[in-house]
């Protein structure tokens, strides 16, 4: 079951989305379809978050953009994570995990 | 940080084409989406309603990526300017009235702000003008002295000398020399100068070159002279061949030698003067004294000014200059020119005299309207304050009206900031909008108030720039912003507070009771600033009336007056003396002129000849009780109106050794106490010479003011002029049958005749020269009237508008009330005593308010307490009267409503 948008944490996605671009540069609907792939489905990204986190990311300058050709050979719009992207990626996932433990530590106690 | 620049350049100026992009990629990933879907098995339609419905519209996704980019909140200004602007010119009588109010409260406090600025707080003109200071010695100079500001010759010299603290030092002399021959003859303000003055001050000459220290060495040996750059411009027509020629002033051929850099006048602001001199060319700019040849100490007559280093305090300097000016008092104490005429008492007092630095930049002139200037600005002020006040109660009148607006947008999702910043940036609409108009009505202002304040020459050489300078543009954005701020952020927060539901259910609970507490409490505030302004104003326009009534103690209609100095044209004593003995029987025969009096010192000017005077059993006194003298012609009395009490007035029989003199009946009472005056001797106290009481009283005339109308008349003692023994310049008074104005012409024309190489120097009537003596208070009186009626008009109005929103509000109140049988006069009775409540309310914070500062502005009144009773009681009648019109209007509506209409409106 998909989770609901509105429980998607503003840096959950931000996380979900560099993380999708670490291996290669993708397309909106391409970055959509990763995010799908690597949570096992349980997230489905909608345009509506999507876009407006691409472009305040573009403009945070961890990715830059340009157009290419998409599988269908019609022109989109690519994304590409930059050194500052990576750096991000790399200290925000360090917090990621010590905030998951911390709260599996607390779920767990009785 | 430069990728961020360019994101924000791009989504500001590059917005459309930005929206283009993002549209292309959302189709993309449509089609994708729809690929995909078809890929899952899906028929095509069926595919790419499904990727649409994922999507939730592009427009929506388009808006959303908006509000995130990186000018999204320059997007939103935008947006609600262009919404403010459409919701200002929706309703144009409320816009005008505010932007009216506005400008006229931001107008009249620019106008007074940069009046002070141009004629008070402005520094000169000159390279690091804030390091300049005025040397002045304080104390008793036990001497002649030319004013506070002066030292003596040799005193300059020792201190330029010997200090270590300045990096240089100048001195400066004004004086009024003529200029030319024949028809182009004028006398014009000119400025003695030590060579260092133009080194010292920084001050450079785009044409020629500057007085040099060589220029400045040797006594009359350098008649060079520099022009300033307006007088260059409109006496010479800027002709650039000036330099190396040679002009005419008081009969010296001199040389120009440069022309001063545009904008310098001197160093007196206000007293501009057209062309610079070698202090070493006194006796020729100067005939009637010298004060620097034979180096008398105990003349002071130069303005000293010092230059600080770089990181000195003045008061630091002062005090590092008190050990020197104390050896050069010490040395001055020993010679016979001061010990002549003082005591061991004297001396020690002498002693203790200081160096005082003042600001290089100031001067009497500025002296004198400081205070008056600042108290304008403190008044109008209090004007700007009432009009945000009264600005407050209609924004709130108008947020009341549109909480049914508010009320739809916030439940269609307006966030409650969005509503306050929309309403704050309509109040910064409307202030901008009654800046810019009160910055050109300033502008406008300012050029009529310079004209009103300064005499004519000086207020030329004020330039009034359209372009406001720096200080003036940085006070109209302050009070710009703290305006809409003030007037925009109540109701503002009021209108974010509306109740949804309330405000859309129905029109009776729209006019909620909320703001009506805040808008009388406006309109008290406006009552109260507004009592303030109309005390202030009554205060300061029965003072001028004083004055104006009070007059001089004699007849000043058909009286003409005019100044000459022919010794300025290089005629001798001899020469002088012939001129004026033949222009008075010239004068006399001329038509319309009823009598002729000459004076040595003219009347009314503010100034006047001392001497401290010694007789049997009196001698010498401190100059604030030496008497006021002056030498006059044998009709003069006549011709002023000052009636001889005893004894009697000078003829043309007067001449000879014999030495006379007419004396006021002050003098005769504090020098000759219990004695009859005629026949009573003394004698004038001369630092330089032994003195013998050897001047015989022959006449007594009654007390009249000399200096300035505000004085008590001062002790005075006249003397023959013909009996003198030199001539100088001379004031002519023409008593004329017929008005004055009309005889002006032919006493140009007829002096003219005369001798066409004399000028005649501000000719004018009594009346005028008396009225621009009083330009201070009428500037004050005037305005204050002005600002004190505009208060009360936008007091009346604000309190008009609230008692109609209360008889509106309370409408069906009122018709249950008729309808159970009230009687109109207790409806009009219970709606006046409402807009009694907040008069009374408001008179009374204004009588505290003006009964705390009234003590502030005593030294600008005259006759009157600044507590004055009738006044105050005035002030508060007429605003009372004004209020309870405005207030009675209402009511009277009130008290006619229909009770079957009221009830069945609701």
């Amino acid at each position: 079951m998909p989770a609901p948008q509105s429980d998607l944490l503003q840096g959950t996605l931000d996380l979900l989305v560099l993380k999708a671009l670490t291996l290669q540069e993708l397309h909106g609907m391409g970055i959509s379809r990763r995010i799908a792939q690597i949570t096992g489905r349980a997230f489905d990204v909608k345009p509506g978050s999507l876009f407006p986190a691409l472009h305040r990311m573009e403009q945070a300058g961890w990715l830059t953009s340009f157009w290419g050709e998409s599988e269908t050979n019609r022109r989109a719009k690519f994304y590409k994570l930059t050194k500052a992207g990576k750096k991000q990626l790399h200290s925000e996932s360090e917090r990621w995990e010590r905030i998951s433990l911390a709260m599996a530590t607390a779920l767990r106690t009785t | 940080m430069i990728s961020r620049l360019r994101a924000l350049w791009n989504s500001v100026f590059r917005g459309k084409l930005l929206d283009r992009d993002l549209d292309e990629e959302l189709q993309a990933y449509l089609e994708l989406s729809s690929a995909e879907k078809i890929r899952d098995g899906m028929s095509p339609e069926e595919a790419y309603r499904d990727a649409r419905r994922d999507m939730g519209g592009v427009e929506q996704v388009i808006q959303k990526v908006r509000d995130v980019s990186a000018g999204a909140w320059l997007d939103r200004l935008v947006q609600d300017l262009r919404y403010g602007v459409r919701t200002l010119a929706k309703n144009p009588t409320f816009t005008v009235v505010a932007m009216a109010t506005l400008a006229l409260g931001i107008g009249a406090n620019t106008a007074m702000f940069s009046l002070l600025d141009q004629v008070v707080l402005r520094l000169l003109p000159v390279s690091h003008p804030e390091q300049l200071v005025i040397v002045q010695e304080t104390g008793n100079h036990y001497g002649n002295s030319y004013g506070p500001n002066t030292i003596s010759w040799p005193m300059f010299e020792d201190l330029r000398d010997n200090n270590q603290i300045f990096s240089g030092m100048f001195c400066r002399f004004p004086a009024t020399v003529t200029i030319g021959d024949g028809d182009r003859a004028a006398q014009i303000p000119a400025e003695l100068v030590s060579g260092s003055y133009f080194p010292v001050l920084g001050v450079g000459t785009p044409l020629g070159r500057p007085i040099a220290p060589d220029d400045d060495a040797v006594p009359d040996s350098k008649p060079v002279v520099v022009l300033s750059y307006s007088f260059w411009r409109s006496y010479f027509d800027g002709d650039r061949t000036i330099v190396g020629r040679t002009i005419d002033l008081n009969g010296h051929a001199m040389t120009v030698i440069g022309v001063a850099q545009p904008g310098f006048d001197g160093v007196e602001l206000g007293a501009p003067a057209k062309v610079f001199v070698p202090i070493m060319m006194k006796t020729e700019m100067t005939p009637h004294s010298d004060g620097l040849k034979n180096r008398p100490r105990r003349l002071s007559w130069v303005t000293a000014y010092g230059r600080l280093k770089p990181g000195v305090s003045p008061q630091q300097a002062e005090l590092s200059l008190q050990p020197l000016l104390h050896g050069i008092l010490e040395m001055e104490a020993q010679q016979p020119e001061f010990t002549r005429n003082t005591t061991a008492a004297d001396r020690q007092l002498f002693l203790r005299n200081r160096i005082k630095l003042l600001p290089g930049s100031d001067n009497e002139l500025r002296g004198d309207m400081r205070r008056p200037l600042w108290l304008l600005v403190a008044l109008t002020g209090a004007v700007l304050l009432l009009a945000c006040a009264n600005l407050g109660n209609l924004l709130l009148a108008r947020a009341t009206a549109r909480e049914r607006e508010f009320a739809l947008r916030l439940a269609i999702g307006a966030g409650r900031a969005r509503i306050v910043r929309q309403l704050l940036v309509e109040s910064l609409l409307l202030a901008g909008g009654g800046a810019i108009l009160g910055l050109a009505l300033a502008f406008l202002a300012d050029r009529i108030l310079l004209r009103v304040y300064l005499p004519d020459d000086a207020a030329a050489a004020f330039v009034v720039s359209p372009i406001p300078d720096v200080r003036v543009l940085a006070f109209v954005i302050g009070v710009t912003l703290v305006t809409s701020l003030v007037f925009g952020l109540l109701p503002a927060i009021r209108g974010s507070r509306t109740e949804i539901s309330l405000s859309l259910k129905d029109r009776s609970g729209a006019l909620s009771a909320g703001g009506i507490f805040l808008r009388r409490m406006l309109v008290g505030i406006q009552v109260a600033l507004s009592l303030l302004l109309l005390v202030g104003a009554g205060l300061f326009v029965r003072t001028l009336r004083n004055l104006q009534c009070l007059g001089p103690g004699f007849p000043t209609d058909h009286l003409l007056t005019f100044s000459i100095n022919p010794s300025l044209n290089g005629y001798s004593d001899q020469e002088t003396k012939s001129f004026y003995q033949r222009l008075n029987v010239n004068l006399q025969a001329m038509p319309g002129v009823a009598s002729v009096g000459f004076s040595a010192m003219p009347l009314l000017k503010g100034y006047a000849w001392q001497n401290a005077v010694l007789g049997k059993d009196f001698e010498g006194a401190p100059i604030e009780e030496q008497p006021v003298l002056s030498e006059i012609g044998p009709d003069y009395f006549a011709t002023i109106g000052i009636p001889v009490v005893a004894g009697r007035a000078f003829t043309s029989q007067d001449v000879g050794p014999a030495k006379y003199a007419v004396i006021n009946e002050s003098f005769a009472r504090k020098y000759f106490p219990g004695r009859t005056p005629i026949g009573q001797r003394f004698g004038l106290v001369d630092e330089m010479n032994p003195v013998n009481p050897d001047i015989e009283v022959i006449g007594v005339v009654p007390d009249r003011k000399y200096r300035d109308i505000r004085e008590t008349p001062p002790a005075q003692a006249y003397f023959p002029y013909f009996e003198g023994v030199h001539f100088r310049f001379m004031n002519i008074y023409l008593r004329t049958q017929v008005d004055p104005r009309q005889l002006e012409d032919a006493v140009l024309e007829r002096m003219r005749q005369f001798d066409p190489h004399v000028p005649v120097v501000k000719l004018q009537t009594m009346d005028e020269q008396i009225g621009f003596s009083l330009r201070t208070e009428r500037l004050v009186a005037n305005l204050s009237a002005v600002f004190g009626g505009l208060a009360t008009l936008i007091a009346v109005i604000g309190l008009y508008g609230v008692m109609a929103y209360v008889v509106m509000r309370r409408t069906r109140e009122i018709g249950i009330r008729i309808a159970l049988g009230a009687l109109q006069t207790s409806v009009i009775a219970m709606i006046m005593r409402e807009a009694f409540v907040i008069i009374g309310a408001g008179l009374l914070a204004g009588l505290l308010l003006a009964l705390s500062l009234a003590s502030l502005v005593r030294s600008q009144l005259f006759g009157l307490n600044p507590r004055d009773p009738l006044t105050f009681i005035g002030s508060a009648v007429v605003l009372t009267l004004a209020a309870g019109l405005a207030g009675f209007l209402p009511a009277l509506r009130a008290s006619g409503v229909d009770p079957t209409t009221a009830l069945r409106h609701e």
